[in-house]
């Protein structure tokens, strides 16, 4: 039997022949797989359709061209985010062997922004990556966390109707205060029968009656004295620790029968909102035109915060990503990033070409720079920053996920060009600000919020819906108000946390409208208020008498009691103590203190 | 009904091809990395490399994907179970992926991956074992009714088929 050997040689040619197919296949397909692979996870990413008309890999240059990339905007059907005619990348080719994408420079040429699209490019939930779908839950789910006044002018006249008195908060809070005073009194009562004061009184009157025949010898008698003696300087102390229990709870009764003139105040509030009147005062009235539209602002710049968060997040420790798909399990990809190497993706530096209002008669061109853009800013050790500045226009961004505590912010302002129309809540009223600055700002330091929407716009224009009703009366005027206001200044702020945000707004239009409309109803509004407030105030004062009464008597009684059991505690404590020291005067190392 | 065709031809040749037990053997348990792993993954294709170069049953080769291919579907949520211990549950290991995850060329082969480490870990492990078994296998399958099944219709047919042809190419060389 002969030895078996080891290697095929004949399978060499075969196995070259093998190779040099994969590298047609490479040279066939590379582009047409890199570009398939980038829109797909771009839109699953991005949540938003991702388009490249051509993308070429050239890895002797060390290049990456990508032409035609449109990018769709997540939040708008029939718009772009950006469209770019050509990005050139110069890569890094080394640490493609590690699976890293390292870009040393972007050359990015014909960036417009905005621009109009044919067809839809929203992604339904599932195209979207699951971080990517959380992240437009969490941010809707934030924006319904602010409570926006509507202008309430369906009915035309003021209407006052009958309250559910259920539904008033002093009533409930009346009867709580009402309660709480019943089982203070029971617990308070049970606790004072507990320390068995009236018996112990009397036992040691009775002690001190036996005492005052009692010679000095009796030293069992004498002993028994100051045991009851010291049993009612500790029971003194009981009473006295009861007494103090007692002087709190009537404090916080008190407190909570104060609170009840806040709860009156919130319940006027709350029949106000239930007779749909319309509230007069500036802020509500520029939250109630303007809120909607400054949320929705903030609510996209909270979006690509949170979507960076995600996907630059801080930290070296092992990150889990899903995995891409395939036929079978995709299973988890886990990435281990580690300090002193390449992160996944680094574009180290960008210049960029950008366009404003492309499609409009006057475009605005300006260029911008960014800096230090990767999917693991802790192995990079800086923040990727942002800037662009061009004839009326600034902008900048600085992503800060090197720390444990990621801080975002950015802002721009742009002047002197067509602003987008603003739909008014409640009116088929849209505002046509023409030209004018628009300035935006965001910053999410931790879970802090910081943000502002400034408009300012010296033209403006109003167009009503055609198809509309024509309205109640209060609505005419309303309508009629801000149709003859033609210039624009607008202030939205945003402040507070991610889960406990605020929102002020205020804009000119708002003294001017409510000066029109508390002009012509607020007579009108004065009677309505009065009666309202006269329905609350007679459904609430018998709880609200109520609650003060049992608190008072709760008080004189409580005071009393623990006055007259104190007081004959006292007395029977000196009595003892009398009888003690007359008994035992003269006898050595005897002592009453 | 033509997968199952298949896999009965490559039972077929794989035990009669010409090669050693040994060498039937080694090729399937070589196919059944190929079979257990992910297919688009950089190690198998140095271990298709591997069946191609060393002296190993083609065949066998082709046989151990075949069976082991529609297995590591079924056992696709344990490798995952697996590939997730190994890589985040278990502290221990992790400078060791950190080291691999950032070494040249070794990220290529998607090691950080659940499915494939799981599954490339479970088939390594069975590596030899597989090895064994399949030589006792095929060692006791030729000394009892090898020559029987040869002599059949169905073998006949099985050998007339053109993959045969291909499978000539391969056949391992005593």
């Amino acid at each position: 039997m002969g030895r078996i050997k080891i290697f095929r040689w004949k399978a060499i040619g075969p196995l070259l022949l093998f190779a040099v197919a994969l590298v047609v296949l490479w040279w066939l397909f590379a582009d047409r797989v890199a570009r398939q692979t980038s829109e797909e996870v771009g839109t699953a990413i991005l949540g938003a359709r991702v388009d490249i008309d051509r993308l070429h890999i050239d890895l002797a240059g060390g290049r990456i061209e990508i032409r035609g990339l449109t990018v769709a905007s997540p939040f708008e059907a029939f718009r772009n985010l950006l469209q770019a005619d050509e990005l050139v990348a110069d890569i890094d080719v080394l640490p493609l062997l590690e699976k890293k994408v390292v870009i040393d420079r972007l050359a990015a040429n014909g960036l417009r922004f905005g621009t109009t699209r044919t067809t839809s490019g929203l992604v339904p939930r599932e195209g979207q990556a699951a971080a990517t779908r959380s992240v437009g839950a969490q941010v809707a789910e934030w924006g319904e966390r602010f409570r926006i006044p509507a202008l309430q002018l369906a009915g035309g006249t003021i209407d006052v109707g009958q309250l559910d008195l259920r539904r008033l908060e002093t009533v409930s809070a009346a009867e709580a205060v009402v309660t709480r005073a019943d089982s203070s009194r029971t617990a308070w009562m049970a606790q004072l029968a507990g320390l068995d004061v009236r018996p112990r009184i009397d036992s040691a009157r009775t002690l001190a009656e036996r005492l005052k025949t009692a010679r000095p010898t009796d030293l069992a008698l004498i002993n028994d004295a100051r045991r009851q003696l010291d049993g009612l300087k500790q029971l003194e102390g009981q009473v006295s620790g009861l007494e103090r229990a007692v002087r709190a709870g009537l404090d916080s009764l008190s407190a909570g029968v104060r609170g009840l003139e806040a709860a009156r105040q919130r319940d006027y509030a709350f029949a106000r909102s239930l007779v749909q009147l319309p509230s007069l005062d500036a802020p509500n009235l520029a939250a109630a035109l303007f809120g909607t539209a400054a949320i929705r602002r903030f609510q996209r710049a909270l979006y690509w915060a949170q979507l960076g968060r995600e996907y630059l997040p801080p930290g070296l420790r092992p990150r889990e990503t899903p995995a891409a798909k395939r036929l079978r399990r995709d299973g988890t990809d886990v990435r281990f990033p580690r300090e002193r190497a390449y992160p996944g993706f680094l574009l180290r530096e960008g210049e960029l070409s950008l366009t404003l209002a492309a499609e409009s008669n006057d475009p605005k061109s300006f260029s911008g720079r960014l800096e230090g853009l990767t999917s693991a800013p802790a192995v990079y050790g800086r923040p990727t920053t942002f800037s662009a500045r061009g004839p009326a226009v600034t902008a900048g961004a600085v992503i800060d996920h090197v720390t444990a505590t990621p801080r975002d912010s950015g802002g721009a302002e742009i002047g002197g060009m067509a602003l987008p129309a603003i739909t008014i809540p409640g009116l088929p009223l849209r505002l046509e600000p023409g030209r004018g600055t628009v300035g935006l700002s965001f910053a999410l330091d931790g879970d802090r919020l910081r943000g502002a929407w400034r408009v300012r716009a010296p033209a403006t224009s109003w167009v009503r819906d055609s198809a509309a009703p024509r309205g109640s009366d209060i609505q005419r005027l309303v309508e009629r108000v801000l149709t003859g206001i033609d210039q624009i200044e607008l202030a939205a702020e945003l402040g507070g946390s991610l889960a406990a945000p605020r929102l002020s707004v205020r804009s000119n239009l708002d003294a001017v409208l409510s000066q029109r409309l508390a002009a012509v109803l607020g007579e009108e509004v004065a009677t309505a208020e009065r009666k309202l407030r006269a329905q609350v105030d007679s459904a609430v004062a018998p709880q609200l008498a109520a609650a003060r009464q049992r608190l008072t008597a709760l008080s004189d009684d409580a005071a009393q009691r623990l006055g007259v059991e104190r007081t004959q505690l006292a007395e029977a404590e000196q009595l003892l103590e009398q009888q003690l020291r007359q008994v035992t005067r003269g006898i050595p190392g005897i002592r009453i203190p | 009904m033509l997968a199952i065709v298949k896999l009965i031809q490559s039972i077929v040749k794989a035990l009669h091809s010409d090669g050693t037990p040994g060498q039937v053997a080694i090729g399937l348990a070589l196919g059944a990395i190929i079979g257990l792993t992910p297919l688009m993954s950089l190690h198998n294709a140095v271990v298709f490399g591997l069946i191609i170069i060393l002296n190993v049953s083609f065949p066998g080769a082709l046989l151990g994907i075949a069976v082991f291919t529609p297995l590591a579907f079924l056992l696709d949520p344990l490798f995952d179970a697996l590939g997730r211990l190994l890589l985040v549950g278990t502290p221990a290991l992790t400078p060791l992926w950190t080291e691999l995850y950032n070494t040249p060329v070794v990220p290529l082969t998607d090691f950080n991956n659940t499915v494939v480490l799981g599954s490339l870990v479970t088939a390594l492990v069975l590596f030899v074992p597989l090895v064994l078994a399949a030589r006792w296998g095929v060692a006791r399958y030729r000394a009892t009714v090898g020559e029987r099944i040869r002599r059949s219709a169905l073998y006949r047919t099985v050998t007339a088929s053109k993959l045969y042809n291909v499978y000539r190419l391969f056949r391992p060389e005593a």
